[in-house]
């Protein structure tokens, strides 16, 4: 048993955090958000010269065969920054997706990927959330090597700027889930963008008899490992954020004077800020096991439920203990507070939400 | 003991309804579908009050000679059933709610003469302005000074978290007129008659929700004359405490969390569960619907105790419970409104929420205020004194035997 990050794990993290800490100080992400710019393009031109966008790929895909610790090291960082680029929604799960089919077409795809030139959507949510892939309704009709995609997808990150989409969905003869690919622009595709509470681009996507490529007509199982991997490395996201939350809660509490003296000094904030170090280190305790075991490739349904459970349930009762502390400063948007709690809010809803998924744990144990 | 159900009820029911279904314009009826917050929309709210004061309904609580109705605790209760079933925006309360009363029980004749009319009408909007940057759950350690000169007092400092100032006429504030004694001595209560005097500055402030609800008052140098002060010079912590309750209390907030509950049920209804069926249907969400249900249906209970006059009101910690209560029952309902809508609460859409935009929500109607709810109702357990504030107050209570 070994839960440390290796050297070259620190250095990698070193560099992101170095690379964040020049480049997206609170009020330059801010105002990128505020801007018609989807993300920064200088930005993620610095993810792929950091090798970032090709880690996750093998090395016969020309990737740098990352693991899954590998990208735990940095994501924190991801999230102590609030970064809106689209990492895990391009290079993770549209990627990843690539990867499982392995066409000549997906590899194309995956170098243009890993070199930063190109972003791809993955587009899997319908309705009010899709908890899991059983939920997934909308239809392919396969032909051979091409499909014609019929039904509306949520929550689309970078729907609208992407240069092609990876979609999930259900054969209509076999009820099987597959990873179609629709370039875009496609005829038949409706996109609706807008940015989420928690500041990235989104878009609801309609396709009304849109050709596709069939990159993976079985792809139960590959979906499933694709969730699992960006399961565990929003939710490093997120624990980043949930530091950044208890830090400059303490802080705040420590500083803001009422009634003669510090409010941290006060029992009832001392015992908040308490339980908040209290979830942060459940948090950070299951995040860090559940990477070990998912790198050993060992980690059950049961542990990713239970990972993405607490990670939500957790992560709400920090934010809200964050903003209730902060008072009416923490109601503004001017503090990163409350941009804190809005990507954990995000986050928790996509992916099945901390309800489902403990729900699946009880199911489960 | 009993409750009246008597037909006479029935027929004016009938009558609110019947007056709700017809007298609001379209806009009016758009601005309470987007209210997202205590405060609905400012244009249309006054609008909608200029027309219940016509009707003279836009003060039930208020003594008749003023301008209330004069109806029994039932038909209170029930007005405001029909009222936030018709899904109309709440009138704001820092006016009607607030220095309405607080001048009916405190002001002078030429206060009351002057000032309730254009409350009552809809004409006039106050501002609160109490809290400061470094004063906010320790309220009487306010800063911001007034200095007498003449028949004037000079102003100098700040306010924050003065709700709705930039759409304010007028404003009542807390001042601080001495500082030798106790901190809690030495304020005063004043009205300003006008918010655009020469060297106030009023900045709004963007939520969480991205709204600006919130302001910043500034005061360099505001000259302001003494006739505006409420009560005695250096007595306004009294005047303030007589007036907060009516803020903490005397309201009746359960028909709005029962309206709440009751989007999120029929939104529910339309919402697939992800163990199959739909989400109405689910065992786990009726149960949790269920709790935060009957916790609502204790709540009504409780006001319309109070609204009899039940001595459960007289509790000197009673405007401390029922704020607690309220606004932590108001965060239950928003969250599991917020968690109905899942990832479709996750655009944020402030043109769409906008009365008169006309932009397409993405989603439903109901996913386009469930979060915003969700956002703004973190400020209800800080706004009025914080909720931990409101515990010592109602741990105090317990300590004096009460």
């Amino acid at each position: 048993m070994e839960f440390s990050f290796s050297q070259e794990q620190d250095m990698l993290r070193t560099s992101v955090a170095k690379l964040l800490e020049r480049k997206y100080d609170f009020d330059t992400r801010q105002a990128l958000v505020a801007s018609d710019a989807p993300w920064s393009a200088d930005v993620w031109n610095a993810f792929a010269e950091l090798g970032l966008t090709m880690l996750p790929f093998s090395e016969e895909h020309g990737g740098l065969g990352g693991s899954i610790a590998d990208l735990v090291a940095f994501a924190g960082t991801f999230g102590e920054h609030l970064v809106v680029e689209p990492y895990v929604a391009s290079t993770l799960l549209a990627g990843g997706a690539l990867a499982a089919s392995g066409t000549p077409e997906a590899l194309e795809w995956i170098e243009k990927l890993g070199s930063g030139e190109a972003v791809l959507a993955f587009a899997y949510e319908e309705g009010n959330g899709t908890a899991s892939p059983e939920q997934i309704s909308m239809q392919a009709d396969v032909s051979g090597d091409c499909a014609t995609l019929s039904g509306e997808k949520r929550l689309v990150i970078a729907g609208e700027t992407a240069d092609a989409f990876v979609v999930v969905a259900r054969t209509a003869d076999t009820s099987k889930l597959g990873f179609y690919l629709v370039e875009k622009g496609a005829s038949g595709l409706t996109t609706n963008a807008y940015k989420t509470i928690d500041g990235r681009a989104a878009a609801t996507v309609r396709f009304d008899t849109v050709s596709a490529t069939t990159i993976l007509e079985d792809a139960g199982e590959a979906l499933d490992a694709v969730l699992t991997k960006a399961v565990i490395v929003q939710s490093a996201e997120a624990l980043g954020a949930m530091k950044s939350l208890l830090n400059d809660t303490c802080e705040y509490a420590m500083t803001r004077k009422q009634f003669g003296q510090p409010i941290g000094m006060f029992q009832v904030v001392a015992h908040r800020l308490a339980d908040m170090k209290i979830a942060y280190t459940k948090a950070l305790s299951t995040l860090t096991y559940t990477t070990a075991l998912a790198n050993s490739g060992v980690a059950s349904p049961r542990d990713i439920a239970t990972l993405k459970g607490q990670i939500g349930k957790l992560g709400r009762e920090i934010g809200e203990a964050a903003i209730q502390t902060h008072g009416g400063v923490g109601m503004t948007d001017e503090l990163s507070v409350s941009h804190y709690h809005k990507r954990i809010l995000a986050f928790d809803a996509a992916l099945g939400s901390y309800q489902y998924h403990l729900r699946r744990v009880g199911q489960m144990a | 003991m009993n409750v009246d159900f008597s037909p006479e009820l029935e027929a004016f029911r009938a009558e609110v309804a019947e007056f709700f279904a017809t007298a609001p314009t379209p806009a009016i009826r758009e601005a309470g579908r987007k209210t997202t917050s205590v405060f609905a929309p400012f244009d249309q709210c006054m609008e909608w009050h200029a027309i219940l004061a016509q009707k003279g309904w836009a003060a039930p609580h208020w003594p008749v000679e003023h301008g209330g109705t004069g109806w029994s605790v039932e038909q209170r209760f029930i007005f405001a059933e029909e009222y936030r079933k018709a899904d109309l925006p709440p009138l704001l309360p820092q006016s009607l709610g607030m220095v309405g009363p607080l001048l009916i029980d405190l002001g002078t004749d030429e206060q009351k003469a002057k000032y309730l009319p254009p409350i009552l009408a809809g004409k006039d909007f106050w501002a609160q302005g109490y809290s400061e940057p470094g004063s906010g759950s320790d309220l009487a350690s306010l800063q911001c000074r007034a200095e007498p000169d003449g028949d004037d007092y000079i102003i100098n400092g700040s306010k924050i978290w003065t709700t709705y100032a930039h759409h304010a006429n007028r404003m009542f504030m807390l001042v601080r007129t001495d500082n030798s004694g106790k901190k809690q001595q030495g304020i005063t209560f004043l009205l300003l008659d006008r918010v655009d005097y020469p060297g106030m500055e009023i900045r709004p402030i963007v939520g969480l929700d991205g709204m600006p609800e919130q302001c910043e008052v500034f005061f360099d140098n505001v000259r302001v004359p003494q006739s505006g002060r409420v009560g005695e010079k250096n007595d306004g912590w009294s005047v303030a405490k007589h007036l907060l309750k009516h803020e903490r209390g005397g309201s009746a907030a359960s028909p709005t969390l029962v309206h709440y509950l009751d989007r999120a049920k029929e939104a529910a209804t339309r919402t697939p569960s992800p163990f199959g069926g739909m989400l109405a249907d689910d065992p786990v969400f009726q149960s949790e619907f269920g709790e935060l249900h009957a916790d609502v249906a204790s709540l009504g209970h409780m006001e319309k105790l109070a609204i009899s006059g039940h001595p459960i009101a007289n509790d000197p910690a009673f405007p401390s419970l029922n704020k607690t209560i309220n606004s932590e029952l108001l965060q239950r309902a928003s969250t599991l409104m917020s968690k109905v809508s899942g990832v479709g609460g996750l655009a944020r859409q402030l043109e769409a929420l906008r009365v008169g935009s006309n932009v397409e929500p993405q989603g439903s109607e109901f996913d386009l205020i469930s979060m915003p709810l969700y956002l703004n109702s973190r400020a209800a357990s800080i706004y009025a004194g914080s909720n931990e504030v409101q515990r010592d107050l109602i741990s105090r209570s317990l300590a004096a035997g009460v």
